[in-house]
């Protein structure tokens, strides 16, 4: 162990105490919304039947495992999820390849893009239900609709952002087109990629919740819509909470993931 | 001395849908095989454009380059590119970057890992090569860069402008550093600079360019002891003659 002298062990000292405080008060301010909104409906301050509380979403959450029905619902919003997510990453990564190599077609496309970016997707809602049916399918096509134009319009400007001077380099050392794309555009645009991989994690929750809002017989988004209709405010928060949780870890898998290529 | 680089009646007009450029303007000079050949110019006059030509990734509009008696008409392994920045990836550990123009051409054979190693371990970069380039100075990553473009053994060396993102000390750290590998591999080497004491400190040769169409404005033979490093020879009080006489070339 290094000595280290009075003053850097008094810096390391703050430094800790300040991160200490960080994850306390993160903690505290939890303790406290779920404190207050649990008292606000015991004290009667606003309707528990319209804002629900803690405990009634705890009990809640205990009735739906019971009856498994939690497993059941959450699964089938996440394999949508997953699977909007995987496909919008593969074909908007490929789509992006593909303009990217050619500039003509990239040109000519760019002011399609442009409108497809600001076209609200959930707008085509009702073309997916005519066109591919309802249920998972049409879930899934609008989870890809609202990942795939965002994903391919970052993955190109990942490409396009690799400095020229680079590609000059690999041209005078000889390098074909292909080795300059394999050696060189894709692995020094996977930064982009990590963080396209953080936007879709989000993005295509929104897709799915959306889809399940349209047309669903199961899933979270079907239960947060259920639970809206007959007024069960309770099933609404449970199938919130539990949401953002799954997010969070689908979040924390991509973090982690990114950890473990930086470090190779 | 056989010239290993002709460069006859060059020019380039650059393109743009406003207006036309004229880059270069017959634009003739050689450098003989062995020669340090510096190029310097007011800023705009082509100097980084007459190196794309030589690297054989920009086409001259007319006139022709000739490198050990063939004329340029694509990148060549003969000829090997410094740029300013260091380019390494940074993705790819020291080994891997040094040996990328090797894989490039399928050419990682034992013999040239040998000479890669060789060549790491001379100039004290061994004990580096499974380090990433973050973890390196910025005077060791132009090393590497350099090293990079030895692996493949060229003839021909073009520096383009490769310490001034070195802060003062490094470059002249560098200067001497790459001067001495130039010197030792038995290197030709064209460096562009717009540092008329980095030019007077390298080369053999200087070539004076004038500004915007470039054309050359003065050849000037520079006479100082090979063996003198780039940091001693500017103690020389010809060092400061060479310098007032480039300068009033450049006004």
């Amino acid at each position: 162990m290094k000595k280290y002298s009075l003053s850097h062990k008094r810096y390391l000292r703050n430094l800790y105490l300040k991160d200490f405080f960080t994850h306390l008060v993160r903690v505290l301010l939890l303790l406290a919304i779920i404190g207050l909104w649990e008292l606000s409906a015991s004290k009667n301050w606003a309707d528990p039947f319209i804002t629900s509380s803690p405990s009634r979403v705890v009990k809640q959450l205990v009735a739906l495992i019971s009856n498994g029905s939690l497993w059941h619902h959450s699964w089938v919003t996440l394999y949508e999820t997953l699977l909007a997510f995987g496909i919008s990453t593969l074909l908007g990564t490929g789509v992006a390849l593909i303009l990217y190599l050619l500039p003509f077609m990239r040109r000519v496309l760019e002011p399609y893009l442009i409108v497809l970016n600001a076209l609200p997707k959930i707008a085509l809602g009702p073309l997916i239900i005519v066109w591919v049916g309802t249920g998972t399918k049409a879930i899934v096509v609008m989870g890809i609709l609202i990942c795939i134009v965002i994903t391919t319009i970052s993955m190109l400007s990942g490409y396009l952002s690799v400095e020229k001077e680079k590609i000059l380099l690999m041209k005078t050392m000889g390098a074909s087109p292909l080795q300059i794309l394999f050696r060189l555009i894709i692995p020094a645009s996977f930064p982009d990629f990590i963080s396209v991989l953080k936007i879709n994690v989000g993005m295509s929750f929104v897709g799915t919740i959306m889809g399940e809002y349209l047309t669903s017989k199961a899933g979270l988004g079907y239960l947060i819509v259920y639970g809206g209709q007959v007024f069960k405010l309770d099933l609404v928060m449970s199938a919130i909470v539990v949401l953002c949780l799954m997010a969070t870890l689908m979040y924390a898998l991509v973090a982690l993931l990114e950890k473990c290529v930086k470090r190779r | 001395m056989e010239n290993l680089l002709t460069i006859n009646n060059l020019q380039l007009i650059y393109h743009s849908p406003k207006s036309e450029t004229q880059a270069l303007k017959d634009l003739t000079f050689s450098v003989q095989e062995g020669e340090f050949v510096s190029i310097v110019g007011p800023s705009g006059c082509g100097k980084t454009t007459i190196l794309s030509l030589i690297a054989g990734i920009l086409r001259p509009t007319s006139g022709e380059i000739l490198l050990a008696n063939e004329k340029i008409e694509k990148p060549t392994s003969l000829v090997g590119y410094m740029f300013q920045r260091d380019n390494l990836f940074e993705w790819l550990n020291i080994w891997k970057n040094v040996t990328l123009g090797l894989r490039l051409k399928k050419s990682l054979t034992n013999e040239n890992k040998e000479y890669a190693r060789s060549l790491l371990k001379k100039y004290g970069l061994e004990e580096f090569s499974s380090s990433m380039p973050s973890e390196l100075s910025g005077g060791m990553r132009q090393r590497v860069a350099l090293i990079r473009t030895l692996c493949l053994r060229p003839k021909l060396l073009l520096l383009d402008e490769p310490f001034s993102a070195l802060d003062y000390q490094t470059r002249l750290l560098v200067q001497d550093d790459v001067s001495s590998i130039i010197k030792s591999e038995k290197k030709t080497a064209v460096l562009v600079t717009h540092d008329i004491y980095e030019a007077i400190a390298m080369s053999t040769r200087i070539v004076v360019l004038s500004s915007r169409p470039g054309t050359v404005k003065k050849i000037i033979d520079l006479d100082f002891d090979p063996a003198l490093t780039p940091f001693n020879r500017r103690k020389l009080k010809k060092f400061n003659k060479y310098f007032d006489e480039i300068w009033g070339l450049l006004q």
